[in-house]
């Protein structure tokens, strides 16, 4: 009772400095315990031919994919604490690598980011929720699929795209000669630069942007439920335009060439026609956004 | 006869085409009507060139043989160990990494997935019992191009004869702010979230409530606008919007 009557009757600065010191003392041993558990970066390499088969599968993280040598995969992984952990295995061309959550790890402490150094030709699986994810100068086929994952996909030739995204957003610059085929939930989709036999992005309530030309032959489809689709284009493109918007408007400023007549036209909701020698189908779509089809 | 009752028919038409000519009532119907011709002539093209294709044959032993060589190298599978229970010769599977998250996350999702594309199928071809008035012009439609004679069905997603009233009043806008009630397997779907990824349960609640509203949406203008072919196509991908949101929980949910 004595006691408590002392501890109570202490000056108010000395009681400041007691919880100051308390605070720091906390402080401090959590920014010991996170060093403890800093950063910790893992290498792996693998040996293989041509035409190799590579799957990066991660809960929470980026995944960045870039050509190295011919023959030599080098994967980078970093772990952002001791709660998750890298399985890796190769069964000849094929390489899988998978983040290992433990028990308990949320998305703080689950993190691994990984850098891919590939061989240009090799085929790319790639999943992350969180993402983000990047790949570029390939010619392989690649596979990115994530939730909330941004996509980022630049100078890929001669390989197949394909990606499918709950509402991260989608990026593709330089993309050719391959097929490109898009499923996002409610992401935007921009396209620059990307051409192919078929180029087919689908969006719920996502935007979908291109800017490029349909002249050198191929089938383009974009559709969005709720979303805008905005097509910028060279004035001497050649293509076959169909657009409708079920209940949003569309736009052009091209001088169509009146193609399917036996299709009536809802002026401000839908145009058909053709530019040029018609050489890329190209099909917009929209339930409910705006569609515009532009002159560069 | 309508475009519809041509429509109902074509199977046959196209068949009995082969040994002779139309009959007359369909003869006249297709000289009058722009859509009708355009499909009979396009299913004529596709019947025309399947019947160029050669029948499909059995791949020789050596395909396989040499299938089953790729899918070694990629090590996909191996050989059997010779006191294997199972036929001798027949390779494994070996687990990889998507197999093994297969079995590791919400299994159930992928059947209701595929239900729910099965479902949106066969509610977007469902045929409403009241079509509507069938002597309503297209709306806007070009004064050059050949006009829909009455009682002529859309047939394709691009063709707009929509009813004059129905296609320029947006009337799902009201629909738009009504709130879906989750069915048994979205609470399923949701539970499911909770349990395996907490921190996900809020994003994916949004996303399947926006993918409802677009169903929803897109169901009520169908329901007001039976023939838009293209508005029944929105409301399909509005299902397979749905489907992939589950496919995508089924991935990503460990």
């Amino acid at each position: 009772m004595v006691e408590f009557r002392k501890a109570s009757s202490q000056p108010a600065s000395i009681k400041n400095t007691a919880i100051v010191t308390a605070v720091l003392a906390t402080c401090l041993s959590s920014a010991l315990c996170s060093a403890a558990f800093a950063e910790a970066a893992k290498e792996f390499r693998y040996t293989v031919g041509a035409h190799a088969n590579i799957s990066v599968d991660t809960q929470y993280g980026s995944i960045s994919v870039k050509p190295g040598t011919d023959n030599e995969v080098v994967v980078t992984a970093t772990l952002k604490s001791d709660n998750v952990e890298v399985d890796q295995q190769q069964n000849g061309n094929r390489i899988e690598i998978a983040s290992h959550l433990l028990r308990g790890t949320d998305q703080r402490n689950g993190q691994v980011d990984y850098e891919l150094l590939i061989p240009p030709d090799a085929t790319v699986n790639l999943r992350s929720s969180t993402g983000p994810m990047s790949a570029e100068r390939l010619q392989g086929d690649l596979t990115l699929e994530g939730a909330e994952a941004a996509v980022n996909v630049r100078d890929v030739e001669n390989g197949h795209v394909h990606i499918r995204t709950m509402r991260g957003p989608i990026t593709l610059t330089d993309v050719r000669n391959g097929h490109v085929e898009i499923a996002s939930i409610s992401g935007d989709v921009h396209l620059k630069g990307v051409t192919g036999p078929l180029v087919q992005v689908t969006s719920g309530r996502g935007g979908i942007s291109y800017d490029g030309d349909f002249s050198s032959g191929g089938e383009y489809r974009f559709t969005t439920h709720t979303g805008d689709i905005r097509v910028l284009v060279p004035a001497d493109v050649s293509a076959d335009f169909k657009a409708r918007s079920v209940l949003g408007r569309v736009q052009h400023d091209f001088p169509l060439k009146p193609r399917h007549s036996r299709f009536p036209e809802e002026v401000g909701r839908s145009f058909f026609g053709t530019t040029g020698q018609a050489s890329s189908e190209v099909v917009l779509r929209s339930f409910s956004g705006r569609i515009r089809l532009k002159q560069r | 006869m309508t475009c519809s009752d041509v429509e109902q028919a074509l199977p046959e038409l196209l068949d009995g085409e082969a040994n002779g000519a139309f009959p007359t009532e369909v003869e006249s119907h297709l000289q009058s009507c722009a859509a009708c011709s355009g499909l009979v002539s396009d299913l004529e093209t596709i019947a025309g060139a399947a019947r160029t294709l050669a029948a499909s044959e059995e791949p020789p032993p050596r395909v396989w043989a040499r299938i089953a060589l790729e899918l070694r190298a990629e090590g996909l599978i191996r050989d059997q160990p010779a006191d294997a229970k199972l036929a001798p010769g027949r390779p494994i599977l070996l687990p990889t990494a998507a197999r093994r998250r297969w079995s590791s996350t919400a299994w159930w999702l992928a059947p209701v997935a595929a239900a729910l594309v099965a479902g949106g199928s066969y509610v977007v071809s469902h045929k409403p019992a009241t079509p509507v008035a069938q002597n309503q012009a297209p709306v806007n439609a070009a004064p050059s191009s050949a006009p829909s004679p009455a009682g002529s069905a859309p047939t394709t997603p691009w063709q707009c004869g929509l009813p004059a009233q129905a296609s320029m009043q947006p009337t799902v806008t009201a629909q738009t702010t009504v709130e879906p009630e989750p069915s048994a397997d979205d609470q399923q779907f949701l539970s499911a979230v909770s349990t395996r990824a907490p921190s996900m349960r809020a994003t994916y609640e949004n996303q399947l409530k926006a993918v409802n509203a677009d169903i929803l949406e897109t169901q009520a203008y169908v329901d007001r606008n039976p023939r838009d072919a293209e508005a029944r196509e929105h409301l399909m991908e509005a299902y397979q919007q749905k489907a992939l949101l589950y496919q995508i929980a089924l991935d990503r949910i460990q």
